[in-house]
């Protein structure tokens, strides 16, 4: 049985007159990655200061690993790790000074975990450069790298990706897949560039306007569609509507068409009469890409 | 706990603001023990300018001494340009110019008022000249001592005359301004008598300033001791200082050192503060200032707020580190001090006691140079830390650091003109004012406070309750902040 390591029970925030978030519920257990999906503005910063006591919540209640946040801070704080907004690193300081701030903190952390975690993070040749020297990328690896140096069971991550090269997000995402499977972490990211999260998360939970509007298992998202597109790859798909008038023409090659399992041989056989060569028959998947546009109607802050 | 100070310790002593703030320290000390070394100088005296003499040169051709109105004229600048030449014989702070300021001109306005005046009388103005002559002699052969026993039998006679003046008169009015009279003759008498038997020989040294001094701080306590009118707080006060004043020239006249000395390291180190409290409160405000607010402005403070403390014990922390950073910058710049001026000047001075009235006692009291600033250091800490404190609420509250730091320096620096004003013209609710209270060293030696009505229990509570103004609201406030978007 896996361990229940974040539970948001219905927050609620307001500032003066203005409702942030409504009624948020998340849940999230040991090994769980999360991918926190809306579109600016929607809320998810101030979630996870929420979630990090950073802001006081208006009604509702944040549990980690049973403590709750407001009436047991330092015990429900203890064995969390964060980046909220940039990594938050000391300028003037090198990379090894700022770890070692972050081990004076905590019981137990010692030479060898912090060199343990650097090299984690792939910054072995850099450590004791000033911070100020570092490019984006070497920040946001710093800053993990001060988010999991106490070993965390809950790591948060607030966009994470940004200003990494593809060879940096394909690292961090074996990083991220290596500390949920092998340390049992759960771990919460916001995110906007959701090709990313594609090949990571196995949890969705997307937000708009304070409100979460759909949670789902990741296979169960992409999978959900509202209509049965079968996409059909021909020689010329220009003149396809004059045979299957409900079809919708994506290229010269490819055309889709809404159509049950049972139909499908139908239509081969029509085309097949045709004498239209057919290169490939396939289900049309949604990308989670997609599948997030579609759910939150855009890119719209209201 | 002690991990988060050493933490935020840790932060101080890595940027460059601090050591860029000693080594202004430094330089400006070095700037200031040379100038003190070498430029400091205490006999600049000049009796008559050059200015002054062309003028009066050029003055004297356009009189005609015959005529009845410009005769009075005349005489003064002839004896003007008679004391100069006179003078000119001598070094600028040589001790026969101080016996041709006092003795010798009087002899010669005289011969010059029987040469020119009204009253012509070449027979006398020959004999004031003989007389003139004479003492110029001893002023050549350096004989100083003379002068001073004639100062000593001067005053002798007039006490004596005075006295029997008292004995043998019936006006009443007489008798009531006589006291004051024998009481003034009698100063004088004592100061003649310190000449002849401390040896001070007539001249510009510290020795003749503490003479000086004794003699005019003797006459206005005389003064007022006589006087029936009832005397204001502030008058009060001066009266104190007149007779600490005295006292202390007293002891210089009679040990022979110079404890009034500002030009050595003894000297600037009893006056430690002045010198460089600014430095201490800029250190200290700066740190103060910046500690909470720099981890807003950085964005920082998130990093700190997810760690298993409290946010109360965080800050708490922060304000620890600043109690701490003002014990470092003082011990780190009087450290500075000690080094640089014991360069500069040696350590020899150090050997002199600060001598401090204490009118408890009624006594005079020599205190080692460390113990008194150990206890200047002591008084005025309240200060420091009240400013810092309030650099710190402002830090916090409005997570601002450029208000933070230049609001208490400007209330530093506006604090003389507040008391003053405070003083000047009694203004009794300003007694509540943070600033007239701070200092904790106006109720030393049973000195009169500031103020009527100040007393160390009253200055206390008010400390205690600006402090508590200013630090709960920080703590609260800092407590239920949401940390915004940054």
């Amino acid at each position: 049985m896996k361990e229940l390591v974040l539970k948001c029970e219905s927050l609620y925030k307001t500032f003066g007159k203005k409702q942030i978030l409504k009624n948020i519920s998340l849940e999230l257990y040991e090994g769980d990655i999360l991918g926190f999906i809306g579109p600016n503005g929607a809320g998810k910063t101030t979630t996870i200061k929420l979630i990090l006591g950073l802001q006081g919540i208006t009604k509702g209640k944040v549990l980690i690993n049973g403590f709750d946040i407001e009436k047991e801070f330092e015990k429900a704080i203890r064995k969390v790790g964060a980046i909220v907004e940039n990594p938050d690193l000391y300028m003037y300081l090198t990379g090894y000074e700022n770890l070692k701030l972050i081990a004076n903190l905590y019981k137990g952390i010692d030479k060898k975990r912090i060199e343990e975690v650097v090299k984690l993070v792939r910054l072995e040749n850099r450590i004791n450069d000033k911070v100020s020297k570092y490019s984006l990328g070497m920040r946001q690896r710093l800053g993990i790298a001060q988010a999991i140096l106490h070993k965390p069971s809950l790591l948060i991550l607030d966009e994470p990706t940004n200003g990494l090269d593809p060879e940096g997000i394909k690292e961090m995402r074996e990083l991220l897949l290596d500390l949920a499977k092998n340390e049992k972490m759960a771990i919460l990211i916001s995110s906007h560039n959701l090709a990313e999260l594609d090949n990571l998360v196995n949890k969705v939970c997307i937000i708009k306007n304070g409100e979460i509007i759909e949670t789902s298992g990741i296979s169960e998202i992409k999978k959900e569609e509202k209509a049965n597109y079968k996409l059909f790859e021909i020689k010329d798909a220009s003149r396809i509507k004059e045979i299957l008038p409900g079809a919708i023409i994506i290229n010269e090659n490819k055309f889709k068409i809404d159509a049950v399992k049972e139909e499908v041989p139908e239509i081969i056989e029509l085309l097949v009469n045709k004498k239209i060569p057919i290169y490939e028959v396939k289900k049309e998947e949604k990308s989670l890409e997609e599948a997030f546009f579609e759910k939150t109607g855009g890119n719209v802050i209201e | 706990m002690n991990n988060l100070i050493k933490n935020e310790l840790t932060k101080i002593f890595k940027k460059k603001a601090i050591y860029i703030l000693l080594l202004v320290t430094l330089a400006f000390m070095i700037l200031s023990n040379c100038i003190y070394k070498y430029f400091y100088n205490d006999t600049t005296y000049s009796y008559y300018s050059d200015g002054y003499i062309e003028f009066v040169k050029e003055a004297i051709n356009e009189l005609e001494p015959d005529k009845p109105s410009d005769t009075k004229m005349y005489i003064e600048y002839k004896t003007v340009l008679d004391v100069d030449n006179m003078m000119k014989e001598y070094n600028k702070d040589a001790w026969q110019i101080q016996i041709i300021a006092s003795t010798i001109q009087n002899y010669i306005n005289e011969r010059n008022t029987y040469l020119y005046g009204a009253q012509k009388d070449e027979s006398q103005a020959n004999k004031i000249n003989e007389q003139i002559n004479e003492l110029s002699e001893k002023l050549k052969n350096d004989d100083w001592k003379y002068f001073a026993n004639e100062e000593l039998k001067t005053a002798e006679e007039k006490v004596k005359l005075l006295e029997e003046e008292k004995s043998s008169t019936d006006d009443k009015q007489r008798l009531e301004s006589i006291d004051l009279e024998i009481a003034m003759a009698k100063i004088d008498l004592d100061v003649a008598k310190y000449r002849v038997d401390e040896d001070i020989k007539y001249g510009y040294d510290y020795m003749n300033t503490a003479l000086e001094n004794y003699k005019e701080r003797s006459y206005m306590i005389e003064q007022i001791d006589n006087s029936k009118e009832e005397l204001t707080y502030q008058e009060k006060k001066d009266y104190n200082d007149s007779i600490e004043q005295r006292e202390i020239s007293k002891y210089i006249i009679e040990n022979h050192v110079d404890i009034n000395k500002q030009n050595d390291l003894r000297g600037i180190l009893s006056n430690f503060f002045n010198e460089f409290g600014l430095f201490i409160v800029v250190i200290t405000v700066m740190i103060a200032g910046t500690i909470v607010s720099e981890e807003f402005n950085k964005g920082t403070i998130k990093l700190l707020l997810i760690k298993p403390y409290s946010r109360k014990k965080i800050l708490l922390s922060k304000f620890i580190t600043v109690l701490i950073m003002i014990v470092f910058s003082i011990v780190v710049i009087l450290a500075m001090e000690l080094i640089v001026g014991g360069i500069i000047f040696g350590f020899e001075s150090l050997n002199i006691p600060v001598l401090q009235y204490n009118f408890n006692s009624n006594m005079l009291q020599e205190i080692n140079v460390f113990s008194y600033l150990g206890i200047q250091i002591f008084t005025q800490l309240p200060s420091i830390i009240l400013l810092a404190t309030l650099s710190f609420a402002l830090s916090t509250i409005f997570t601002n650091s450029p208000v933070a730091i230049a609001l208490p320096l400007l209330g530093y620096m506006g604090v003389a003109v507040i008391n003053q004003i405070a003083i000047q013209y009694n203004i009794g609710f300003l007694r509540y004012f943070v600033t007239l209270n701070w200092d904790f060293s106006q109720y030393l030696y049973g000195k009169m406070p500031l103020m009527e009505g100040l007393t160390p229990g009253f200055s206390g509570i008010i400390c205690i309750i600006y402090f508590l103004i200013m630090i709960i609201p920080t703590f609260v406030i800092f407590k239920k902040k949401n940390i915004k978007n940054i």
